[in-house]
């Protein structure tokens, strides 16, 4: 396999160095013959041709999310629930559950994901506007809000958000339409209409839950695929400058809790503004202050206790910087671009370009979240709702999490590294 | 592609992660420590814990200032709350209403201090430890857990009450030193207090897991004294005895010093006050004068009346030492030469200055002195003799002297406030010689009692300066000494020899000088007198008689000067004493007694001569209960005699009653009177007559026509007076009562030194 590697990595490289068109002819048959070749896979061979590095990566983090969650919400848990298990329990069902699926779904081949595209996409529009449905009726049942935003959908047995299944949704569908057309990607009619359709869609249906970091998260994840996809660079300068114009115009019009924010994150321990507003980004910066160097040792965070709003949530990392220090974040900052690195790594090597788009959306969104997520916890950013890949608490998100890194997992297996 | 995707992975990796970086570095490293303590500040709960006050100890390990443990009687509101299966404000009632007999408080005051949602209330401080046991009690018995907290705190207590109190001082509410040697040793004492610190979440109860932090309090260190009690309460006694005597209008001052080592054994100034209670004057004609103002007025004058009593006049107020500071002036003219023993002067009883219209005056007009020998000069203190020795010396070796005697500088005595003295510069000494003629003999020129005491310790000791203190060292509360006072000569003023002269001088000057007041029978002491005027305040309102500050300053024994002693009178009433104001017929008779009994208790032994022998007291031995025949031998084998009021047909009648009293003082050759029954009870009181003025002979005599007997002490010169009395004339007595009698020889006492005032 590693001599075939090799072989296929050298020449898959001439189409990226040389010029496109020519060897394409010669390309696609191969492509195509691969495709139609009945992979073997069997349930007790799923270690067979799975990327090693990034699964070791994901059950590490994994591993040091749950513990980290257990240690930040056993608190909170006990106080608001009277359980200090309440979310590590429910957290470690969803983990084994999510390893689980996320195994079997290494064996499903991606490129069902060319058919399921479609039905993904129709779900996920169904599901935001049905959303927005309750949210309007005012049926909070359904429609749980939060704040002034309602981004959860509950159906009791199962609650979750249906932003997190759009970016989904808009990775596989997106991966699926660059990979089609790839070759039409430079024109306006086809390399940029249909995309932006689909991003306002969704960037439409989830703003009106109130939800701009989805959003905005959203509209990277597009523009990514997009960009790598080879849309012209010119039409991103355009959508940065309307964009740009866009948040202006929101902060104009809806002004207040927004700026409000921005004020927040230039001031924390501002004495002007409401100290409501400035407790989550303050009691976050006395956390990841308390813990210095090295940290106040595991278990020993004090702003846990009830001081830091949702320790298990949005703001776990505050409580890692905490208790293991700035070296300990260090660590897991670390795993976390190793991660990435693999993430995109396998991508680029993926066997098609389908594989290669699906595999950086995921990544990406991945990367994303952690990134927005630190820097959140930080302060680098003006405080938004973004939860944190394998640390934070959410059982239905990380479920979707671990099965989108089975689909990562199954194109490793295709793909052209060592895996080892 | 893939480049496209490698450089945005890269660009997500580098600038995100490297964003995340440097935040992290920014809150963790530089301002870590600064967010570290606000969430510290947020989630700490902390509880003082009050550290024990050190005690202060006088040179004889008694105890003069003590703390003892009180309670403080808090209510944590929020914590009634907690009692759900009771009713919350039926147990905040039971409280109030348990608290308010306990306290003696308003019930409906303490419930709405049980409202709210504060954690901590205070309600009473100071309690009693039994008025404690009593809330404990009540609280076991209700049940009531949580709520009610009492907190250990510290009162201070003066077992001696008003004994050295302007030296000890007193504490605030909080026990901080506010006056005193309690504010001047306040660090020391007040050790360091503990904490006790426990976390608790943002709800405000404690976290479910330890976390508490247990800093005991330090106590403070004890302070042991150079002071003694004994020698203190002397000092005291007859001060306000002086004080009584002579109607003394400004308050008055004693001290006894240790002249080798600088330590201060007694420090007496009157006003005085109890420090248990400082707040209260004990000044019952100054109260009634502020009583009867009202306003502000009443305020402003409460609050200077305080200030008054509190002050430590010994050291925060200044003087003119007078005559006192000759001795000074004589020791410099001896030490640098300019005189001798053998130099002569002549007093013409004034003696012209330059640049001074009028002669500045000696005490004993002209014709003055006459010619006299620098002994005389001193002894007569002679103001012409002090003045002619500074213009020996002149202006600058005369100041070089004052400033080697510690009398421009602070003397370093370690209790607050001392003040700054007053002089003359040296350019002014030298260029104006009137100037340096009156601080010659001590006057227009301000110092502190302390500072005179230290200069003539000075004297005493040979020439060495000596840092005056009343700390002798501090310990810790396991005995273990931390710090013991420095009683190193700060520098040797002048010779031995020159010493040797001026002591001699002094001791012959109370023999037979100015200064026969401050005889002590059996002791060799030395002194010096001064009477200073109160030039300024009497500038400034002329129309007022000329004060007086009457002062006596003397050291003894003779032969090795041990203990050197300052008694001042500021403003002493001169009707009641005959018109003697000065200081040897004010203050003399008062450094005799205090002489008289602090020199044996100190250990100072007596060498009577035959005469002082013969005038000695005998104590009276006890027969009553006795039969008269067995009470007429147990006398005539002390040497006294006796006299019977009433049967003593036979004698087997039983003694009823003696005067004086068992242990009392009888003169040698007294009498020891006898009651026995069937007498007239009125008949055997008698009025005391006035003594003052009368010699020797002329007082037994009144003594015995009255039925009385005399004790005599002070001067035993022929023509020595009797200036007080230990009883007061017209007070009736039992006859046979002995009287005390102080003597002085006034034939040679100067009056109120004159000058500029003529």
């Amino acid at each position: 396999m590693a001599a075939a590697g090799r072989t296929a990595r050298g020449l898959r490289r001439v189409p990226g160095t040389a010029a496109p068109q020519a060897p394409r002819t010669r390309q696609e048959p191969r492509e195509e013959r691969r495709r139609r070749r009945p992979v073997q896979y069997k349930l007790f061979s799923l270690g067979a041709g799975l990327d090693m590095p990034l699964l070791i990566f994901i059950l590490v983090l994994l591993a040091i999310g749950l513990v980290m969650l257990f240690s930040a919400s056993y608190a909170y848990s006990y106080f608001h629930y009277g359980n200090s298990y309440f979310f590590i329990s429910r957290q470690a069902v969803f983990a084994v559950a999510g390893v689980i699926a996320m195994l079997v779904i290494s064996t499903f081949d991606y490129h069902r994901f060319h058919q399921l595209a479609i039905v993904i996409f129709g779900i996920s529009v169904f599901l935001l506007v049905f959303l927005l449905i309750c949210r309007y009726a005012h049926i909070e049942s359904i429609a749980r809000p939060e704040g002034t935003a309602t981004r959860w959908l509950d159906f009791g047995f199962v609650s979750f958000q249906p932003s997190e299944i759009a970016k989904f949704a808009l990775i596989v569908m997106f991966a699926h339409m660059i990979s089609q057309n790839l070759e039409k990607m430079g024109t306006f009619r086809y390399g940029v209409v249909p995309y932006v359709g689909i991003l306002a869609l969704f960037a439409a249906l989830i703003y009106l839950e109130d939800h701009l970091s989805a959003t905005l998260i959203i509209l990277a994840l597009g523009a990514i695929l997009m960009f790598v996809g080879g849309t012209k660079p010119k039409w991103f300068i355009l959508g940065i400058i309307l964009l740009a114009a866009g948040l202006t115009a929101i902060l104009m019009v809806k002004g207040g809790y927004q700026v409000s924010r921005i004020m927040v994150w230039l001031d924390p321990f501002s004495s002007e503004l409401d100290p409501d507003l400035t407790h989550q980004t303050r009691q976050s910066l006395y956390a990841i202050g308390s813990g210095g160097l090295l940290g106040v040792g595991l278990g020993q965070s004090r702003q846990k206790y009830l001081y830091l709003p949702e320790p298990q949530n949005d703001f776990i990392f505050a409580v890692v910087c905490e208790e293991l220090g700035m070296v300990g974040a260090l660590v897991i900052i670390v795993l976390f671009a190793m991660l990435i690195w693999r993430g995109v790594y396998i991508s680029v090597h993926a066997k098609d370009k389908f594989g290669m788009l699906l595999g950086l959306g995921i990544t990406f969104q991945v990367g994303l979240q952690t990134v927005l997520n630190i820097c959140v916890v930080t302060n680098t950013i003006p405080n938004t709702g973004i939860s944190l890949p394998f640390f934070s608490y959410g059982g239905t998100a990380l479920l979707m999490l671990l099965g989108q890194m089975g689909i990562l997992l199954n194109i490793s297996r295709s793909a052209n590294v060592e895996k080892t | 592609m893939w480049r496209k995707a490698m450089g945005l992975t890269a660009a997500l990796v580098f600038i995100g992660f490297g964003a995340v970086l440097v935040s992290l570095f920014r809150w963790q490293i530089v301002r870590g420590e600064e967010m570290s303590n606000a969430a510290l500040d947020q989630s700490l709960r902390s509880t003082t814990l009050s550290a024990m006050r050190g005690s202060i100890y006088d040179a004889t390990g008694k105890v003069l200032a003590q703390s003892a443990s009180v309670w403080t009687v808090v209510l944590e509101p929020a914590y009634f709350d907690d009692y759900k299966e009771r009713d919350p404000d039926t147990v905040r009632r039971t409280v109030a209403s348990g608290l308010a007999s306990i306290l003696d408080m308003d019930e409906e005051e303490i419930y709405e201090k049980t409202q709210g949602n504060s954690y901590f209330v205070y309600l009473k401080r100071r309690v009693e430890t039994s008025v404690r046991d009593q809330i404990n009690e009540f609280l076991e018995k209700n049940e009531i857990s949580s709520g009610v907290r009492l907190i250990e705190d510290y009162k201070r207590y003066y077992p001696y009450g008003t004994v050295a109190s302007t030296v000890l001082g007193f504490t605030g509410t909080d026990g901080q030193g506010l006056e005193g040697l309690e504010l001047q040793y306040d660090t020391e004492l007040s050790g360091t207090a503990g904490r006790l610190i426990s976390a608790q979440n943002a709800w405000g109860t404690d976290m479910p897991f330890e976390y508490e932090q247990y800093v005991e309090a330090e106590d403070g260190y004890n302070l042991v004294l150079t002071i003694d009690e004994t020698v203190q309460s002397i000092l005291e006694k007859y001060l306000a005895e002086g004080v009584e005597q002579f109607n003394v209008k400004n308050g008055a001052v004693a001290i006894c010093m240790d002249v080798d080592t600088g330590a201060i054994l007694g420090m007496a100034a009157t006003p005085t006050y109890d420090p248990n209670d400082p707040f209260t004057i004990y000044d019952e004609g100054l109260q009634a004068e502020i009583d009867a103002l009202s306003g502000d007025e009443q305020d402003e004058a409460f609050n200077a009346a305080q200030l008054k009593q509190w002050r430590n006049k010994a050291v925060t107020d200044t003087y003119y030492p007078g005559s006192v500071f000759k001795m000074v002036t004589y020791a410099m003219g001896l030490e640098e030469g300019v005189v001798t023993e053998d130099s002569t002067f002549t007093c013409t009883g004034g003696i012209m200055v330059e640049g001074y219209p009028e002669p500045i005056s000696c005490w004993k007009h002209a014709p003055g002195h006459g010619l006299e020998t620098f002994r005389e000069g001193l002894y007569n203190s002679c103001n012409p003799w002090a003045i002619h020795i500074g213009q020996l010396l002149g202006g600058e070796t005369f100041a070089k002297y004052r400033e080697a005697f510690g009398f421009t500088e602070s003397t370093g005595i370690d209790l607050p406030g001392e003040a700054v003295t007053l002089y003359h510069t040296e350019s002014e000494l030298i260029n104006t010689p009137s100037d340096l003629a009156v601080e010659s003999f001590g006057q227009n020129f301000s110092i502190t009692p302390i500072h005179m005491i230290t200069a003539a310790a000075a004297i005493a000791n040979g020439g060495n300066l000596v840092t005056p203190h009343v700390m002798d060292r501090i310990v810790d509360q396991n005995g273990n000494i931390v710090k013991t006072a420095d009683t190193s000569y700060r520098r040797q003023v002048v010779s031995q020899e020159t010493c040797d002269v001026i002591i001699d001088i002094l001791r012959q000057n109370v023999e037979e000088g100015t200064a026969t007041g401050g005889y002590v029978a059996g002791y060799r002491v030395c002194g010096k007198t001064g009477t200073s005027e109160k030039v300024a305040q009497h500038n400034e309102d002329p129309s007022k008689p000329m004060e007086y500050i009457a002062s006596f300053c003397g050291f003894a024994p003779a032969e090795d000067p041990k203990y050197a002693l300052l008694v001042f009178f500021d403003e002493p009433d001169d009707d009641t004493n005959g018109g003697y104001n000065g200081g040897n017929a004010v203050a003399g008779p008062y450094f005799a007694k205090m002489m008289e009994e602090i020199l044996p208790y100190l250990g100072v032994e007596a060498q009577y001569s035959e005469e002082e022998y013969a005038a000695l007291d005998t104590i009276a031995p006890n027969v009553t209960g006795l039969t008269l025949e067995e009470a007429y031998a147990e006398l005539e084998e002390a040497g006294l005699s006796y006299y019977v009021v009433g049967d003593e047909s036979d004698g087997s009648i039983e003694v009823t009653a003696q005067v004086p009293q068992s242990g009392g003082a009888v003169p040698k050759d007294g009498k020891v009177v006898l009651y026995t029954n069937g007498y007239d009870e009125d008949s055997t009181y008698v009025e005391v007559p006035s003594f003052i003025g009368f010699d020797v002979t002329n007082a037994s005599y009144l003594a015995s026509i009255n039925q009385l007997q005399i004790s005599v002490s002070g001067s035993s010169s022929e023509t020595a007076e009797v200036t007080g009395q230990s009883v007061q004339p017209g007070e009736k007595v039992q006859i046979g009562t002995v009287i005390s009698l102080s003597f002085v020889d006034n034939t040679n006492a100067e009056t109120g030194a004159t000058v500029e005032t003529e």
